[in-house]
């Protein structure tokens, strides 16, 4: 399937150094990368944060939103830095979502989907919650906004 | 115009909302040019708000926490009138449904709705939906805290939440503020009461796993008391649970009612502690400040005082009888002496529940300017609310809403029937709802009978989904398929009321469409026999048993 | 009247992606709103070669489906089922107009 990342609207090789394991003989033997079913329970990796360089997460329809959460946690909870990637039913319209969650590379069938994620971060200039990307909420801006204001009044 | 008392948008809202429609309108332009199959569109429109039904498209606008402005409305009205049929159909769940709306007009109709700080974002689909709350939220004299503060963290918190857009199922949250729940809290996927505990502070009691539908089941209790600043701690915790472990296999079997029924509430609550420890403390902790700020925007208006004993009210309650009923069932205790909440019934002897013209509704919006502050509520009954109504004005705003057809005083009698859309417009439906509704309502119009009759909640589904909420209708009624006959379940004794919610018994055989009326008649005759002084209908059944019930409905097939 | 209800007389029905209403196969593979224009099937499986033409002309329609329809002596036909009928015909009550403030 193509494999995009942010930075090229055609899709790239695939690293065959970076073969994702499925968790099940991963665990055997650990390497750089690895596969896991969306139903997986991430403690085993717990460990290889360090190590692992791919982690890639399913989507067996796009209305399965179980990776979300695994990204989430792989992201947030466990530290994970290497590369993320959505494999499975991945749709452009899902972008927005994926990028926040922390996927950075994406297997995908659909036509335009290199142009789709050039464009992805600009579909939404506000958002609302804190997630796996790094995006200030509405909420703390506006409180910083609020606190800027009061320190000029003070200053004045 | 007076000023809202409510959430007022930023841009930060209305750039979201506005990059939203765009986003939306070339998801549209994609699949007219069949660049998207219908597969691939169709949860991209259900998060949208537009289903496809029987006849037409439907938008479904979402009416967080069931509060308008009067300028609001009229924008909803124009809206119905200019790329619909001129009416909507206003829902249990606090939303609005236009039901002949074109897919090619869709975006525009939803850019109309960000002009007034509107949307249809999440009202369908597998994701968090519009959070409803009390629709006397603000007003009522019985509140603690008005609940739509937390309602509309809960709308920012999750609109377009990249978690959890894909979840096993639809997922409904409503907030109550008041001991005597009016939200329904017990029937939502979670479901949270704020109280006051013994050390005074105010907190949520958080419920989940409750639901209608086709397995009805009640609410459990997780949390005795959240601290309100870990609100969005605990529901991400509630949720990331639910989206990692609830059932994917089987539609029916997806909701998190299920989940908590088949782990059991003991496993749930351990799991959502488990991931509320890790959430506590991170940046999903409510800062003070941005509370304060919500807060302040939902600051009751300022009521000039107002004399709660008028002579001209006392007067015209002995010379009109219809009046002085509607004083009694379409008016609740204000917050403010000298105010009342007065409450539009949607339920005209004879209408579909629910509906509104445009021009009704703009009436609607002329009075809450007079009358009401220029607000107006959406209950989960199906009715509209005049929130801030002073004694003095009553007599005023009676004779406004009878010229709408909107002063029948029927407000919690039995012609206050709640009905979802049914087969003449579902595509989901087993049989029809609004016929069965009308005759009923036709059949019981006589305003001295019904509230001779007293309170007395029937509720119609048209199918096992149960939009109407049959299950909690004191007389519920269910709509069944029968090779191709509409047949009609009975159910009585179920509620809503804090502490009492239950569920309905079936009370036998199904009875044909032409039966339904008599059938009701029969449960009401034996109510009115056997009734002790001051007893509702569901007290009567609930201390006499189906047997006498069910003895009157079926002796006469 | 006799009317053929063996259940083995079906056209092919879809909503139109545009607008969503509801539309009907017709003998050159058009869809038409007229339920009288629509094409029949007489037999099983010559309703499952009318389905195939309907999806295969589904571009501008959303997820074609046989209805079961009854035929009269004169040729008229009309759906089997309640959901069908109310498809065709519309709603079974009267809803309010726009500029009305009362209903009738």
């Amino acid at each position: 399937m193509p494999l995009y990342k942010e930075g090229s609207i055609a899709p790239i090789a695939a690293d065959d150094q970076l073969a994702p394991l499925p968790l099940a003989d991963w665990l055997k033997a650990p390497t750089q990368a690895v596969m896991l079913a969306n139903t997986d329970v991430l403690d085993p990796l717990k460990n290889h944060m360090g190590r692992l360089k791919l982690i890639a997460l399913q989507f067996p329809k796009y209305t399965d939103g179980r990776a979300y959460s695994q990204a989430r946690l792989l992201r947030s909870r466990l530290g994970y830095r290497g590369e993320l990637r959505a494999t499975g039913d991945v749709l452009r319209d899902q972008l927005p979502f994926l990028l926040r969650c922390g996927f950075d590379s994406f297997e995908s069938n659909q036509a335009g989907f290199g142009p789709a994620l050039a464009r992805a971060r600009t579909l939404f200039s506000v958002v609302y919650q804190s997630s796996s990307d790094d995006r200030a909420p509405a909420a703390l801006l506006r409180l910083k906004l609020r606190n800027a204001t009061a320190e000029a009044l003070a200053a004045d | 115009m007076p000023d809202t008392h409510f959430y007022r948008y930023d841009d930060y809202d209305r750039t979201l909302l506005s990059e939203r429609v765009e986003q939306f309108r070339d998801q549209v332009r994609r699949r007219l040019a069949g660049e998207l199959t219908e597969e691939q569109f169709k949860p991209l429109r259900l998060t949208n708000g537009l289903y496809l039904q029987l006849h037409a498209y439907m938008l479904r606008i979402a009416i967080p926490y069931g509060t308008l402005s009067s300028r609001q409305l009229r924008k909803l009205a124009e809206i119905a009138r200019k790329y619909d049929r001129g009416y909507g159909h206003f829902t249990t769940r606090q939303n609005l449904q236009l039901n002949w709306i074109k897919l090619e007009d869709a975006p525009d109709a939803i850019a109309a709705l960000a002009e007034v700080d509107m949307h249809a974002i999440q009202t369908s689909g597998n994701v968090i939906r519009n959070t409803t709350a009390d629709h006397f939220a603000g007003a009522a004299a019985d509140e603690i805290e008005d609940p739509r503060v937390w309602c509309e963290i809960i709308r920012q918190w999750s609109t377009l939440h990249p978690e959890f857009s894909f979840l096993p199922r639809k997922f409904k949250i409503a907030i109550t503020g008041s001991p005597n729940d009016r939200a329904a809290v017990r029937v939502h996927d979670v479901g949270l009461r704020l109280w006051r505990n013994p050390e005074g502070q105010v907190g949520f009691e958080v419920i989940v796993g409750g639901g209608l539908g086709r397995t009805p089941i009640i609410g459990k209790t997780i949390r005795e008391f959240l601290p309100k600043d870990e609100l969005l701690a605990y529901l991400e915790a509630v949720l990331r649970v639910y989206n990692r472990y609830g059932r994917r296999d089987n539609i029916y079997k997806a909701r998190i009612k299920i989940l908590v029924h088949e782990i059991g509430v003991e496993k749930m609550r351990e799991e959502v502690e488990a991931e509320f420890v890790q959430n506590k403390d991170t940046s999903l902790r409510l800062d003070p400040q941005t509370i304060e700020a919500i807060s302040s925007q939902f600051a009751p208006p300022a009521l000039s005082h107002r004399s709660a004993v008028v002579g001209a009210v006392e007067a015209l309650k002995l010379e009109n009888r219809d009046f002085a009923l509607w004083l009694k069932s379409n008016t609740a205790p204000h917050r403010m002496a000298g105010y009342r909440i007065v409450t539009a019934s949607l339920k005209p002897a004879g209408a579909p529940p629910g509906d509104a013209s445009s021009a009704q509704m703009e009436g609607v919006a002329d009075i809450a300017d007079a009358y009401s502050q220029g607000e107006v509520r959406v209950s989960h009954e199906q009715n509209l609310v005049l929130p801030h109504v002073a004694v003095e004005d009553l007599p005023a705003v009676y004779a406004a809403l009878e010229r709408l057809g909107f002063a029948e005083a029927n407000v919690g009698k039995i012609t206050d029937i709640i009905a979802c859309p049914g087969l003449d417009y579902c595509a989901l439906a087993n049989a029809r709802s609004i016929p069965v509704a009308q005759s009923i309502s036709n059949h019981f119009a006589s305003l001295a009978k019904q509230h001779d009759i007293g309170d007395l909640k029937i509720k119609i589904s048209g199918c096992i989904n149960a939009c109407g909420h049959h299950h909690v209708g004191h007389i519920g009624i269910l709509g069944v398929d029968k090779n191709g006959v509409e047949l009609y379940q009975i159910s009585l004794g179920g509620d809503v009321d804090f502490g009492k919610t239950s569920l309905g018994d079936i009370i036998g055989p199904a009875v044909g469409a032409d039966r339904v009326v008599e059938a009701v008649d029969a449960l009401v005759a034996t109510y009115l026999e056997r009734r002790d002084e001051g007893e509702r209908f569901v007290d009567t059944y609930r201390r006499l048993g189906v047997e006498p019930f069910k003895e009157r409905v079926y002796a006469t097939v | 009247m006799a009317k053929n209800l063996s259940g083995d007389l079906t056209v092919v029905s879809a909503n139109r992606l545009s607008d969503g209403v509801v539309v009907f196969l017709d003998d050159s593979g058009h869809w038409t709103r007229k339920l009288e224009l629509a094409a029949l099937a007489r037999d099983k499986r010559a309703g499952e070669v009318l389905l195939e033409r309907g999806k295969a002309e589904a571009f501008s329609v959303i997820d074609p489906f046989l209805v079961a329809v009854s035929e009269d002596d004169d040729g008229t036909i009309e759906p089997l089922s309640l959901r069908e009928k109310i498809r065709v015909a519309g709603l079974t009550f009267q809803v309010i107009a726009s500029e009305a403030v009362r209903y009738a």
